[in-house]
């Protein structure tokens, strides 16, 4: 007796899906596209979490004075923020959670973070407000610190960034639902598609098939070239499926990385690409298999 | 040694196929199975080839209990037997020589014993000279002694033949009994699924009569059962 050779199994999968060509064709496009929707989701909440984790990680809350405000309420609009609970202190207890950014210097940080944008503003015109930034100690107690400073007299502002973070978490979670209803959907069609592309290839050789069964084949020489069929799938799909990633990807890291979306942090594709490949290899590979399985059915039984 | 104990076997609609059939059957003997449509010739078939299990009784073939016989067993079992069917069955694109080699080829058997073996069944069976025409290119009693060769090619102990003369002229079909009765002096069990009247009594072998599932009757030397 004689061990069959991988390749042997590999050649025959390949003949099979040269001579169901469109079907083949049909099953690589879906499983491809369920890769890339699959991906494009993936990448997406994991850039959302990452930003989650820097809005997290900031913890700070800037406040807004009145314009009116006189340089005496100003400073004691400071010093009651600093008295409050919840503001970062140091080893021995001194406040350094709480920096007072005047109107003037808000105003040159803006001139320097955007050149050219706002030359014709000046000190005499500057309709910015003072401004106090605070970093706080426990993100637990942020609502009451929130609450704290909205009714100290004279604060016409609060910006507290855990609302955007939650809004950001919400985003992510309606995200997350529209997601796993499309993997669904789609993991779905594609089996679907793959188990009538392998089904075509059992019918092709239905005869061949039972005068193997006769003759003694074992089941699994008889499956083999249907399985391999089922991982060619799955492989070309995923390769196919990383590229068109990998493009789509760089492009919205493009857009999103531009002026405009600057406190947006994007993970570059190299970063995550080793993960793309190997999921959707996984994912491909495993929804050819369990597609053949399927569609050899009844053959394999006997 | 194929050994049917009141074996009986019903399908799922309810059809009972063999309603208790006893049949003996001795190593190197040579049977014809004889009977109208449905009285029960391809169900024997069926559960001899495993491709069907027996609903109630015993059915034993060489040293396998079919009633008990695992699916992991099943091809290890049929390598014990060689099929020949009445619509040849062989693969059109490969030569006469691929279509018996294959048989050997899924089993696993190493190439220089194919290159031995093949070519000492097709003489067997008469066909030296031919290996490399396709199907399409020989006549259909040649297309069917290719059907036997490669029935032959794992050297199996039972060879059954469905209807075999059933897509042939008479001059082919007795070529192709002969040929069963060659095979059958090598030492070989035959069983012979038939209707044909003028082949059963022109050999006078031993008639196996079903009609309605039970064996109506079994005679050595026997003749058509024009009753069935």
């Amino acid at each position: 007796m004689r061990r069959y050779n991988i390749f042997y199994f590999i050649g025959q999968a390949f003949t099979n899906l040269w001579r169901n060509g469109l079907m083949t064709f049909v099953s690589i496009a879906v499983l491809m596209s369920l890769l890339v929707v699959i991906g494009g989701f993936s990448l997406m909440v994991v850039n959302i979490d990452i930003n989650l984790k820097k809005f997290g990680e900031m913890n700070e809350i800037v406040v807004f004075v009145d314009r009116e405000a006189s340089e005496e309420k100003i400073e004691e609009i400071g010093n009651t923020i600093k008295a409050l609970d919840n503001i970062e202190k140091d080893s021995s207890g001194n406040v350094t959670g709480v920096t007072r950014i005047s109107k003037s210097e808000g105003l040159r940080q803006l001139k320097q973070e955007n050149p050219g944008v706002y030359d014709d503003i000046t000190d005499e015109n500057n309709p910015l407000p003072d401004k106090f930034v605070i970093t706080y100690e426990e993100t637990a107690k942020v609502p009451e610190l929130d609450y704290q400073l909205r009714q100290i007299e004279g604060i016409i502002k609060v910006n507290n960034r855990l609302d955007l973070a939650t809004g950001i978490e919400n985003l992510k979670n309606g995200i997350m639902l529209i997601f796993v209803w499309f993997l669904i959907i789609l993991f779905v069609v594609s089996l679907f598609i793959i188990v009538n592309t392998i089904k075509l290839s059992v019918f092709a050789r239905k005869d061949e098939i039972s005068i193997m069964r006769y003759v003694g084949a074992t089941r699994s020489f008889i499956s083999l070239p249907f399985i391999f069929e089922g991982i060619i799938i799955g492989v070309i799909s995923s390769v196919i499926a990383y590229f068109i990633e990998w493009f789509l990807y760089a492009y919205v890291e493009r857009m999103v990385v531009s002026d405009y979306l600057q406190m947006i942090d994007v993970l570059t594709f190299d970063d995550v690409s080793k993960y793309v490949l190997f999921g959707f290899l996984a994912i491909g590979i495993l929804t050819g298999v369990v597609g053949s399985s399927i569609s050899l059915g009844k053959y394999s039984n006997k | 040694m194929i050994d049917f104990k009141n074996v009986k076997k019903a399908y799922p609609n309810g059809t009972m196929a063999l309603k208790g059939i006893d049949l003996h059957v001795d190593d190197g003997e040579f049977v014809f199975i004889c009977g109208h449509s449905g009285a029960g010739k391809s169900t024997i078939i069926k559960l001899l080839l495993r491709e069907e299990r027996i609903s109630s009784g015993e059915l034993i073939v060489d040293d396998y209990d079919l009633s008990k016989l695992s699916n992991y067993r099943v091809p290890q079992y049929r390598r014990k037997l060689g099929v020949v069917f009445q619509d040849f069955r062989l693969f059109p694109k490969k030569t006469v020589y691929e279509n018996v080699a294959f048989a050997m080829e899924v089993i696993g058997t190493p190439r220089r014993d194919i290159n031995k073996r093949v070519p000492s069944i097709l003489r067997t069976v008469n066909l030296a000279g031919k290996e490399n025409s396709l199907p399409n290119e020989i006549s259909g009693g040649e297309q069917q002694r290719v059907a036997l060769a490669r029935a032959l090619a794992n050297n199996p102990s039972i060879i059954i033949a469905d209807e075999p003369t059933g897509n042939i002229d008479p001059k082919m079909s007795l070529e192709i009994m002969q040929l069963l009765l060659k095979i059958n002096k090598l030492g070989k069990t035959v069983l012979v699924v038939t209707h044909e009247k003028g082949l059963v009594d022109y050999y006078q072998q031993r008639v196996v009569s079903l009609q309605n599932g039970r064996i109506v009757d079994d005679k050595v030397g026997g003749m058509y059962n024009e009753k069935v």
